[in-house]
């Protein structure tokens, strides 16, 4: 049985496989920060319906404060998965799955005009 | 009446090595069928070459002859070619063999420049001199009127524009068509006579000059017949340089035309990258709002779920408030802080309180301050997910990134077009075009300037002849004896010169005529239009599409010039005195098949001996045996040995 952890994160790293994606992202996506693809990564993880979970391998790219000075990040994740007791650990875990869903391989940047454009319309 | 019987290629574009074919002597069709790239033009290159020396690509440009020698052929050392076709002309057998081999002292030839080509011409099997070949050559097949037994179908159109028009090359046409249609033969019989007439006038001058009585006149016409000659010469001198002149503007009207798709290209490929700047611009603007826009696209991504989650919370928010509401209330009421009901308003009496705090759960105290905890931990929730909300615009984010690809992918569309542009476009072609467009300007000043040297002189000459003719009247009357004969003469002279100048006119008003009726007989023989009554033909050869209700047809597609061209060759070859095969390259160019069946029935028509390049898709060999019938003659095939070699293969 596995025991989940019981501290939250403090940093929040990318994976060394996501840390192409994340160059390539910036840049495809006209970012002004790689915090700001990391955060849209996490998006595109929570609209595929990625489940709680944490990710492995990740280094230590952020300290929170700097990821998520308003704690908006948090509570928005701690409003979509109210079980979640590690909202920062889940954070990481979501940024990485978002960039791997955004992967296209070494030859292709991430289709981020393809995601915005196919984004769902208000009813 | 010219007529093929073989031809033999050495080492000659696709056909490497030596290969020949014997056409049937029979009249009739032959057919070539190759696929592209297989050598159907080389073909047509290899008459050209053998019959005129020239060999043209595509456009009507000159192909160089290091280009021609069979690519195989040559990594294995060979630097020459040759074409060998054996003849019958008016009973008489030739062979005309012509070679380009490398200039004395280029070991190692690259360029056009470095070959030469070399002909000599047997007839009856002994070889003639050159001056005697080149005489017999120009009877045989003069090189101006080529251009209508040897051509390339999909070319056809350009001659009815040509015809149309008032440049230099449709008059250079004009006057090959009246070639082959032999008026020269009376417009030099008219000029002989111009030229007696003039010995005549000059003999009327010298005789009166013998007369004592008739001296003065005979000195005064001595002199203007003098100055006549002057004039003339200098006319001749004057309408020589301005032939030449002609000749290269019409060459350079030829280059130009062939070069207008090319200056349209630069002008389109000059326009597109400039459109292509602008939409940089465009985009580079875009991308500044997409930043900008980009800081809170996580939002827009996950908008519907924020909102879910929004009214999920919204509806705890409001359980928790009435939770703690009513726990406070009831508390309030059990410790008798408040005296009466708030709902009701009655005083609440002791009893009543009794009953509540029996009411009251235990531990109310600690569940309360978990429900105001919970509720102040969904009201932050809430206030962040309402920021959010209020950030989140995908449909604002999906028009800046619609707009900025829309604009990218224009520029990439623009940018293969380009490509596609300068593909076809040679590195120095652009030079090349504005050199000849220098040299068109400097060429039309010189030939306005000798236009008007030509007319000064004719006026001078017109002034000449009004003078000679009053002293011919003067001396008309003094004249006597020798003079009188001499007078005699000229007047025989001029009368018969008088008539043969009217009968080139009337020569070639019948001439129009008659290829205006064979043109429309063909030309009905070929479209597919019913309402379409013939042609009518315009001084210059042009010919005019005819409606059954008599008015003309003004505007003509691509193909209707097509047919037209083709109704006007077969006219000339109809009424040519000199009469030869027919070589033709894609003769159906982009006609359909209502028309292309047409003009496979017409084909024997058109000459005695017709040879036609086509693929097997233009014109399947089965059709054209079933269109032909006994009158198609013989079948090969230009089979693929290898990209750089094909062979003749007889069906």
């Amino acid at each position: 049985m596995v025991t989940e952890k019981l501290t939250d994160k403090k940093t929040i790293g990318i994976t060394s496989a996501n840390e192409r994606v994340l160059t390539d992202l910036v840049v495809a996506g006209h970012f002004g920060s790689e915090i700001e693809a990391a955060k849209f990564a996490m998006a595109q993880a929570i609209e595929a319906g990625t489940e709680r979970g944490t990710s492995e391998g990740a280094g230590t790219k952020w300290n929170v404060g700097s990821l998520d000075p308003d704690g908006a990040l948090k509570a928005v994740v701690e409003a979509l998965y109210p079980e979640e007791k590690l909202p920062y650990r889940l954070v990481e875990h979501l940024m990485n799955e978002g960039l791997r869903l955004c992967d296209k391989g070494d030859a292709l940047p991430p289709d981020v005009a393809g995601m915005v454009i196919s984004l769902a319309k208000e009813e | 009446m010219l007529r093929i019987k073989t031809i033999h290629m050495k080492n000659f574009g696709a056909f490497k090595g030596d290969q020949s074919f014997d056409l049937p002597d029979e009249e009739g069709v032959s057919i070539f069928y190759g696929e592209n790239m297989r050598g159907k033009t080389t073909l047509l290159n290899a008459f050209r070459f053998a019959l005129i020396g020239k060999i043209i690509g595509r456009g009507r440009r000159q192909v160089s002859f290091h280009d021609m020698i069979n690519w195989e052929a040559r990594s294995e050392g060979e630097r020459s070619f040759e074409v060998r076709i054996d003849l019958m002309h008016a009973g008489a057998e030739y062979r005309l063999t012509r070679t380009c081999k490398p200039k004395k002292g280029t070991p190692d030839p690259a360029v056009h420049d470095d070959y030469v080509t070399e002909y000599f011409l047997e007839r009856g099997g002994h070889i003639l001199s050159p001056q005697q070949a080149e005489l017999e050559l120009e009877r045989i097949l003069p090189e101006q009127i080529s251009r209508f037994f040897l051509f390339d179908g999909e070319l056809l159109q350009e001659y009815e524009d040509l015809m149309h028009s008032e440049s230099d090359i449709g008059r250079k046409i004009s006057s090959a068509i009246e070639r082959i249609l032999g008026l020269p033969t009376l417009t030099k019989s008219r000029d002989s006579l111009k030229a007696a007439l003039d010995r005549a006038e000059a003999n009327v001058a010298l005789a009166a000059q013998g007369d004592q009585k008739t001296r003065e006149y005979g000195n005064q016409l001595q002199s203007l017949v003098d100055e006549r000659d002057i004039l003339t010469k200098d006319l001749f001198r004057q309408e020589s340089e301005l032939d030449e002149l002609r000749g290269r503007k019409a060459a350079i009207e030829d280059d130009m035309r062939r070069r207008e798709r090319m200056g349209a290209l630069f002008d389109k490929r000059d326009r597109l990258n400039e459109e292509i700047d602008a939409l940089k611009q465009h985009v580079d603007e875009r991308i500044e709002e997409v930043k900008i826009a980009m800081n809170s696209a996580w939002s827009a991504v996950i908008r519907t779920r924020l909102k879910a989650a929004v009214d999920e919370h919204r509806k705890r928010e409001n359980e928790l408030q009435s939770l703690v509401n009513r726990a406070q209330i009831l508390r309030e009421l059990a410790d008798g802080d408040e005296q009466s009901c708030p709902t009701c308003l009655q005083t609440v009496t002791e009893e009543a309180q009794e009953i509540i705090r029996a009411q009251l759960p235990t531990g109310d105290e600690k569940a309360s301050s978990e429900a105001q905890r919970e509720l102040a931990s969904v009201r932050r929730r809430l206030d962040a997910l309402d920021e959010q909300l209020a950030k989140a615009n995908p449909e604002a984010l999906r028009q800046i990134w619609r707009s900025l690809e829309t604009r990218k992918l224009e520029i990439y569309a623009k940018q293969g077009e380009i490509e596609e542009i300068e593909r076809q476009l040679s590195s120095d072609a652009e030079d090349e075009l504005r050199g000849l467009r220098r040299e068109y300007d400097s060429v039309f000043r010189q030939i306005t300037a000798l236009e008007t040297g030509v007319a000064e002189t004719g006026e001078k000459l017109e002034e000449n002849a009004n003078y000679r003719d009053k002293i011919q009247k003067s001396l008309d009357k003094l004249a006597g004896g020798e003079t009188d004969l001499a007078i005699k003469r000229r007047d025989y002279t001029s009368r018969v010169h008088a008539l043969f100048a009217a009968s080139v006119d009337t020569y070639r008003e019948q001439l129009r005529h008659r290829v205006e009726a064979d043109a429309s007989r063909f030309f009905q023989q070929l479209t597919t239009e019913p309402e379409y009554a013939g042609l009518r033909i315009n001084d210059s050869y042009g010919l005019t599409i005819v409606h059954r209700d008599g008015s003309d047809i003004p505007v003509r597609s691509a193909g209707a010039e097509h047919v037209v061209a083709l109704s006007l060759v077969a006219a000339l070859q109809n009424n040519a005195q000199l009469r030869g095969p027919i070589v033709v390259d894609s003769p159906f160019g982009r006609l359909d098949g209502g028309h292309r069946a047409n003009i496979v029935e017409t084909l024997p028509d058109m000459a005695d001996q017709v040879i036609v390049l086509v693929y097997e898709e233009e014109l399947p060999p089965a059709r054209a045996r079933e269109a032909l019938k006994g009158r198609l003659r013989a079948e090969w095939t230009l089979e693929r040995q290898s990209a750089r070699h094909t062979e003749l293969v007889k069906q």
